[in-house]
C-alpha cells in the first residue's frame, strides 16, 4: 500500500512540484491550501497519514499550530512532520524543532534531498 | 436641443455654472467607470489566457526539465543540451506568453534549487528570454526596469555596471531599491561598490531594505566597511556602515570608528559610540568617559549605554554619580540600566541604592532590573 502524505501549502507552484516528485515514488499526496483545511482533513481521516509536509506562513492557522496539534496528540500513531518554508531565520527553525518538527527544509528545495528526507522519515516511523 | 441651449443661455449665471459643473462631474464619473471596466475586462482576459497557458508551461517544465532523468547527470548545467524544441510553440512568439513563461520560471526557481534550479536558468538563456529582460531594462518606464532587474537577478544574470550603477542612485524609490538589490546579488567581487556613487541620503527605510537584502543574500563578499566610514562624504552611508560593522562584528573597522569620535557631526558621533558599545570595545571606555561632559544629550546617552554594554565594571562609580545627580530623566534611566548591566561589579552598590533611593529612583531601578524591558 502506498504511503499517504498530507501537504499543507498555500503556494501555487510548490504543490505541483512536490506532487510530481513524490508521486514518481508512488507516494499518495493530498494537498490542502491552509491550516483550517488541514485540521479538517486530519479530523475527517482520523489522522491517517504517514507524513505531513507543511509550510509555516499560511492563512487561518499556521504551520506551527498544525505541528503542535499533531505532536501533542495523545492517541494514535505518531506522524512525522517536515516543515518546508521560505522563512529560514534561526528563531523560526528553533521554534519548529522545539514544537517537535522532524525536519526543516528551506525553500528553494533540492528535489532529490526532499525525496530522501521523506523516505527516511517514513521508514523510521514505520519501524 | 436648440430649446435646451436657449434655456441655458437665458438662465442665470449660478444656474449656468451649476449645469456646467454637473455636466463635467457626470462626464468624469462615466470616464472613470469606463476606465475601471476596461481595466477589469483586460485583467479578466489576461487571467483567462494565463489560466489556459500556465498548465501547458507547468507540463512542459515538469516533463522535460524537472522530471527529465537525462538531465540529472553530473555534467555542468550550462553544458547540458535541453530539449528546447518542445518549448518552441507558436504561442511563445507572443510577448505576453513569453512574459508568462519568464514569470513561471521565476516561480519555479523560487521553489527548487540545485541542478534543477540551474536547468531552469539554462532554459531561460537557451530560449533567449534574457533578451526580453534586457530589452525591458532599456524601457523608459520605471516599472518595466524594476521587472527586468527582478528577472535578471533571480536568474543570476550579470548586468553591466554602466547600466545598473546609475539606477542605484535613481530618484524613483522602487527602482533605486530594485537596482541596489540586484547589484548586491549579482556583483560577485564588489557588491557594495554603489556606496561610492550614492549622492542622495540613504533614508531610514532604504537602510532597513538594504540591511534586509544584505543580511539575507547568501555567498556575498563582505568588504571592510572602514573604507566608507573613513572616506565617504555621504553621512547616511557612514551611519549605515557603522550598523553593518556591528552586524558583521567587524573588529578590523574599529580604528576608523574610533577616529569618527572626533567628527563635528554629533549624530554620527552618537552612531560611532553606539557601534563601539555594541562591539564591546573596552579600550575606548576611558576616551568615552573623558569626552562625556562636553557632549550633547544624544551622545551622552550613547556613552552611558556603551558603558553598560562593555560591562567592564570599572565605571560603576561614574554611573552611580550620574544616576543620583543628573537632572535629565533619560540620563538617570540609562545610568541605572548600565549599572544593572554591570551588576557583577556593583552588587552591594545596587542594593544600597535601592535601600536609600527616592521613590522615583527606586522605580527606575526596579524598571531597569526587569529583564523583559529593553531600551
Amino acid at each position: 500500500m502506498s504511503n499517504r502524505i498530507l501537504l499543507v501549502e498555500d503556494d501555487e507552484v510548490m504543490p505541483k512540484i512536490m506532487e510530481r516528485i513524490l508521486h514518481k515514488e508512488e507516494y499518495k499526496i493530498e494537498h490542502v491550501t491552509n491550516g483550517k483545511e488541514a485540521f479538517q482533513r486530519l479530523e475527517d481521516t482520523n489522522y491517517d497519514y504517514d507524513l505531513i509536509i507543511t509550510d509555516i506562513m499560511m492563512p487561518y492557522a499556521n504551520g506551527f499550530e498544525i505541528l503542535s496539534k499533531v505532536k501533542t496528540r495523545k492517541d494514535g500513531k505518531p506522524i512525522p512532520v517536515i516543515i518546508v518554508s521560505n522563512a529560514g531565520n534561526e528563531e523560526m527553525i528553533l521554534e519548529g524543532f522545539k514544537l517537535g518538527a522532524d525536519d526543516f527544509l528551506k525553500k528553494p528545495v533540492i528535489p532529490g534531498e526532499l525525496l530522501i528526507r521523506v523516505k527516511r522519515l517514513i521508514m523510521q516511523y514505520a519501524k | 436641443m436648440e430649446y435646451s441651449l436657449y434655456d441655458f443661455r437665458g438662465a442665470s449665471l449660478n444656474i449656468q455654472i451649476a449645469i456646467i459643473f454637473i455636466f463635467i462631474a457626470v462626464s468624469c464619473t462615466v470616464i472613470a467607470y469606463l476606465s475601471i471596466l476596461t481595466g477589469r475586462y483586460k485583467a479578466y482576459k489576461r487571467e483567462k489566457k494565463l489560466a489556459n497557458l500556465n498548465p501547458v508551461i507547468d507540463n512542459l517544465l515538469m516533463e522535460h526539465i524537472l522530471l527529465n532523468d537525462e538531465l540529472a547527470s553530473n555534467v555542468p548545467a550550462e553544458q547540458v543540451a535541453l530539449p528546447i524544441e518542445v518549448f518552441q510553440l507558436p504561442v511563445f512568439e507572443k510577448k505576453w506568453a513569453r512574459q508568462a513563461l519568464i514569470d513561471r520560471l521565476i516561480e519555479y526557481r523560487n521553489n527548487v534549487r540545485g541542478s534543477m534550479g540551474e536547468q531552469l536558468r539554462n532554459l531561460y538563456i537557451q530560449l533567449e528570454l534574457d533578451k526580453d529582460s534586457l530589452r525591458k531594462m532599456k524601457s523608459r518606464k520605471w516599472d518595466k526596469k524594476v521587472q527586468a532587474l527582478a528577472e535578471l537577478s533571480n536568474m543570476n544574470m550579470s548586468i553591466a555596471d554602466v547600466t545598473i550603477l546609475p539606477l542605484t542612485n535613481s530618484r524613483n524609490r522602487e527602482l533605486r531599491a530594485a537596482a541596489r538589490h540586484a547589484y548586491i546579488k549579482l556583483s560577485k567581487n564588489e557588491p557594495f561598490k554603489f556606496f561610492d556613487v550614492v549622492t542622495e541620503p540613504l533614508l531610514m527605510w532604504d537602510q532597513v531594505e538594504l540591511f534586509k537584502i544584505i543580511s539575507t543574500t547568501e555567498h556575498i563578499a563582505i568588504p571592510n566597511f572602514a573604507q566608507w566610514i573613513t572616506y565617504s562624504s555621504n553621512k547616511s552611508i557612514v551611519s549605515f556602515c557603522l550598523k553593518l560593522v556591528v552586524h558583521y562584528n567587524q573588529v578590523s573597522a574599529v580604528p576608523a570608528v574610533v577616529r569618527l569620535l572626533d567628527t563635528k557631526d554629533h549624530y554620527l558621533r552618537a552612531d560611532a559610540i553606539n557601534c563601539l558599545g555594541k562591539l564591546k570595545i573596552e579600550d575606548v571606555e576611558e576616551k568615552l568617559l573623558h569626552m562625556y561632559n562636553s557632549q550633547p544629550l544624544n551622545c551622552r546617552l550613547e556613552i552611558l549605554k556603551a558603558i553598560g554594554r562593555i560591562n567592564s565594571g570599572r565605571n560603576v562609580d561614574f554611573l552611580r554619580q550620574e544616576f543620583l545627580h543628573a537632572t535629565d530623566f533619560d540620563v538617570r534611566k540609562h545610568a541605572a540600566k548600565s549599572l544593572i548591566k554591570n551588576e557583577w561589579a556593583a552588587k552591594g552598590l545596587i542594593q544600597e541604592l535601592i535601600d536609600t533611593a527616592t521613590a522615583e529612583n527606586k522605580l527606575i531601578l526596579k524598571h531597569s532590573m526587569n529583564p523583559l524591558i529593553k531600551f
